[in-house]
This record gives structure tokens, sequence and C-alpha cells, in this order.
């Protein structure tokens, strides 16, 4: 079983710091933060192809985190693959070692940086993890069975500031009864929201990873401006106390406010743990576990 | 209908170019009504044709002609004498007219003057959007009469992707999300329960192209057994 299930399991709370994959095949900066936080850090998060730009591939990436010795979730989004691709990616995946996973739609491609490529969509993110629970079933998406089941903690993303929610919420549910174990969500600024989005879901029994982002400089300029448009929102008071700043100054006070939160998020056990995004950088999210005292 | 454009000028004028005798044939009836390829477009081009090759003090001769469906037999059987005598056809139809054109008539190069977009709606003079994706599997009757093929870029069948925007799409911010919209009318109609069991990926073995269907009156006719 993997610690980062493990961890969930056991009622800790579970510290999860998504790393950049290259583009290219430099790995070293990926890697570093592996390097000096295996310690202090239950999981590192690998996305796959983020925001729909081309990047090291998630399966490879994440090998190369275990092998420097840490705990993987490895994203799969739908937008890049069809049925066939997906499944058999899923058991590379587990025959890598690979367990935990983050199963969603993925970023429109037109949002991305191949704007002309086809997108795919052949199963959607709650078809997804009923192809993985499939698979862990031991037989395929058409029923064929298996040499060898693949063993799986399942994930899914969740929006709590989803606007209308209630369309969010009938998803949620279609992905706890597709085999969904755990959630992560967005980043998240705003607690009261979060508190009543748990609210709104507490008749379910799910793990719930909460998203803490810093914000960097084109963000900030972006929600200063009014322009931003995003599945969450920035509060008012961080965005006029870090507009305009230097782009070093606007990162490191980020990161300090990101603590902030994952401290306070722990406290009032708003969550089973945290997804820190901090541009996959050593110091930022040592930064972080520092002021959550973590 | 089936909504198109019309090429731009200079790449219908590239295509033409090594010709001196050309036929433009329109279609009355898709093309038409999104003023695309119509006859008033057939003559708009053949005066745009014209005025730019005679500015170049090059001559092409043209013919004009439009049929009421290029993609029916019935209408395009006449025409097939009319285009021996040009040396190349301009077919301002969808991309099947075009090739039942070339198919029926035809020995000369064919060119498409219009791209042909989608399967939409006359939403008002000149604005068209589209509405479905001929996807042989109509979801239309559990989603509200909204289509999650069409009207989710991501085409998702069971719920709405994270991108949702204060019920806006994460991909156009113009547009409401279907899967707001579904939910919505399925909830004023008390029929939420068409979307709460999960839906199965989509048969693509059925949208193998090119797709065929006879009717069932007609399969004897064709030698297809029942």
């Amino acid at each position: 079983m993997s610690k980062f299930r493990e961890t969930l399991d056991a009622g800790a709370f579970a510290v999860v710091a998504e790393l950049k994959p290259p583009k290219g095949i430099g790995v070293d900066d990926m890697l570093a933060p592996v390097k000096a936080l295996s310690g202090r850090v239950t999981a590192f998060g690998v996305p796959d192809n983020e925001h729909a730009r081309m990047r090291l591939a998630a399966v490879a990436a994440s090998r190369l985190v275990k092998d420097a010795g840490a705990e993987v979730i490895l994203h799969l989004t739908c937008r890049d693959r069809n049925r066939l691709a997906l499944e058999s990616d899923l058991l590379g995946a587990a025959s890598l070692g690979l367990e935990n996973l983050l199963l969603i739609s993925g970023d429109y491609v037109t949002l991305g940086d191949h704007p002309q490529a086809k997108p795919v969509y052949d199963a959607d993110s709650v078809q997804l993890l009923q192809i993985a629970q499939g698979l862990m079933d031991g037989h395929d998406s058409v029923g064929l069975p298996l040499q060898g089941n693949p063993a799986f903690f399942l994930g899914a993303a969740v929006i709590p500031e989803a606007e209308p929610l209630a369309p969010q919420l009938l998803k949620f549910e279609k992905k706890l009864v597709a085999g969904a174990q755990f959630f992560v969500t967005p980043p998240v600024f705003d607690l009261e929201k979060l508190s009543r989005f748990r609210e709104k879901i507490a008749a379910h029994s799910v793990k719930l990873l909460v998203s803490v982002k810093v914000l960097g400089a084109e963000e900030m300029a972006l929600a200063a401006a009014g322009t931003w448009r995003k599945v969450y929102s920035v509060p008012p008071e961080l965005v006029s106390d870090l507009a305009g700043k230097d782009p070093e100054d606007i990162l490191i006070k980020g990161a300090a406010a990101a603590g902030r939160l994952v401290k306070q998020l722990k406290q009032e056990k708003l969550a089973d743990g945290v997804y820190l995004k901090a541009k996959g950088r050593t110091d930022l999210l040592t930064k972080i576990l520092e002021i959550a005292e973590l | 209908m089936i909504i198109a454009e019309r090429k731009p000028f200079a790449e219908i004028k590239a295509m033409v170019a090594p010709y001196k005798k050309i036929l433009i044939v329109g279609c009355g009836t898709c093309v038409a009504v999104c003023l695309a390829g119509g006859e008033k477009e057939v003559g708009l081009l053949a005066s745009q044709l014209k005025l730019a090759l005679g500015l170049e003090d090059k001559r092409l001769e043209i013919g004009e002609i439009t049929v009421e469906r290029q993609c029916d037999l019935e209408f395009l059987r006449p025409l097939c004498d009319f285009t021996a005598d040009y040396e190349a056809i301009i077919s301002m139809a969808c991309g099947a007219g075009v090739q039942f054109l070339k198919q029926l008539c035809s020995l000369q190069p064919i060119f498409p003057g219009v791209n042909t977009t989608f399967i939409g709606v006359n939403n008002e003079v000149g604005y068209y959007t589209e509405r479905c994706r001929a996807c042989h599997n109509c979801y239309l009757g559990i989603t509200g009469g909204v289509c999650p093929v069409t009207m989710c870029p991501k085409g998702l069948l069971n719920g709405p992707c994270g991108g949702t925007i204060d019920g806006h799409c994460e991909v156009d911010p113009e547009r409401e999300c279907a899967w707001s919209k579904i939910y919505h009318r399925l909830e004023l109609e008390g029929r939420l329960d068409n979307i709460r069991e999960i839906l199965p990926m989509h048969p693509h073995d059925r949208c193998t192209s090119p797709g065929t269907v006879i009717h069932p009156a007609y399969k004897r006719r064709y030698g297809i057994n029942e």
C-alpha cells in the first residue's frame, strides 16, 4: 500500500508538493525538491501536460521521482489519449510501481501551447475512474481479462467554488460511485467558501486534499486588473498587498501566505491534506512548510 | 443545415490560376441560406475573379450555374453535359456536394469554393451556430435538449469539467457551459434522475467514416439482409 494512502487512512495530514516536469529532458530542476524535501513531504504530484502545455511525459517523470526515493501522485488526463492509450498507460504506470493517480479531464487544447492539436476526450474523468477500477478488478474496458491486475489509489478533482455548484456536486457523486478514493481541489484562498463546501459533502466519507498555491506576478497582475478568470477566487487584500511588487517578492510573500493558509487548514481540520503548488521550487516549498510548521 | 464559409479569394484565385475557362457551380440549399455558396455568391465570385484577372491583363472565361442541391443525384444529372465544356470547376457546395459532383459529372479538376464548417442553425441573417456533430447516438432525450457532444467542447457525457466559471465555458467565456444548461433544464423539468446514472463511453465504432445509412424499407432493393 502507498505511503500516501496509509497517511490518509490513518487520519494524518498529508502533504503533497507539485513538481514541474520540464519542457525537454533536463530533469535536475524537477527533481531538486524531491532530494531536498522527501523526508517532509508525503508524496510529489506530477502533472500531465498541465494547462495543455507539452512537457516531459508524466509517467516517465513519475518513475524518475520514484527512483529518486519519493512517492508520487501521477496525473492522467483524458485530453490526449483515447481509451486504448488510457488503459495501456494505466497498466504502464502500475508496472512502474506508480499507484497513486489523479484522473482528470484536462484543460482544453486551445488554452495551451499546441492549440491546433486534436482534443481526444474519448473518456471523461468519471469514465476514466471506471476504467481504472475495472483494471483493478481484472478486466479492461471491453471486459477482456488481464494478466496481472494493477493496484491503484484513485483520485479525482472537485471544485469547491464552482458556480453553479449543483452540477459539480452531481459529478462529484458520480466520481465516488466510479471509484474515487480521494479528491483534490483547485487552489483555495477563501476558507469560508471551502467550509461551506465541506458542509455540502459532509454526508460522504471522502479524503479531501486542498490545493494551496503561490501566485506569480503575472497572475497577480490579472487579479489586480480585474481580468481574473479562474475557478477559484483570490482575496482582494492579498492582491492589493502584492500586485505590482517585484516578481520574486511576490513569490516569497505568496509562499508565506500559503504557509499560513496550510497551518489554518490543518488546525481547523478543513482538509485531510494539502496539495502545494509552488512552481516546483524547493525554496518556496520549504518556506511554506516552515511557516505551516510541517 | 450545413453551414459553410466561403474560402478566401486569394486561395480560390490561386487554385484556378492554370485555367482559361472555368465553371462555378452554386448550391441552392444549405450554403445558399448561409450566404456562402448560392446563386448570389456564385455571381459575386465570378465578378471578383474577372475583375482581379482583368487588372493583371489576363482573360478567364467563367460559366455560372446553380442547382438546387449538389448532394442529390436528381439535381446533378442534368448538369453533367453542361460541365464538359470547361477546363476546371469550382463547386460552392459543402464537401459532400463537391465530391458528388466530381463523382457524377466531371472529368476535369474540381475545386471547393467554400470551407464546410458544421451542422447548425440560422439564428439571424448572417449568424449561424453549431448544434450537432452527427455522432450517431443522440443523447438529447436525456440531456434536456442540449447536446453534450456538441455544446461542450470536450464532449463530456457525465457532467461539467472543472473549468466552468460563473456558468460559462472555460474554452469560450462568452458561451454558457453546456452542463450548467443541461442541469438547469432537467431541474426545471423534474428530470434530474436522467443524468445521475453514469453514461458509458461513446460508441465510436458507429462513427467510422465514411458512414452509410440504408432506410429499412429499401434494404431489399440494395441487397442488404434484414
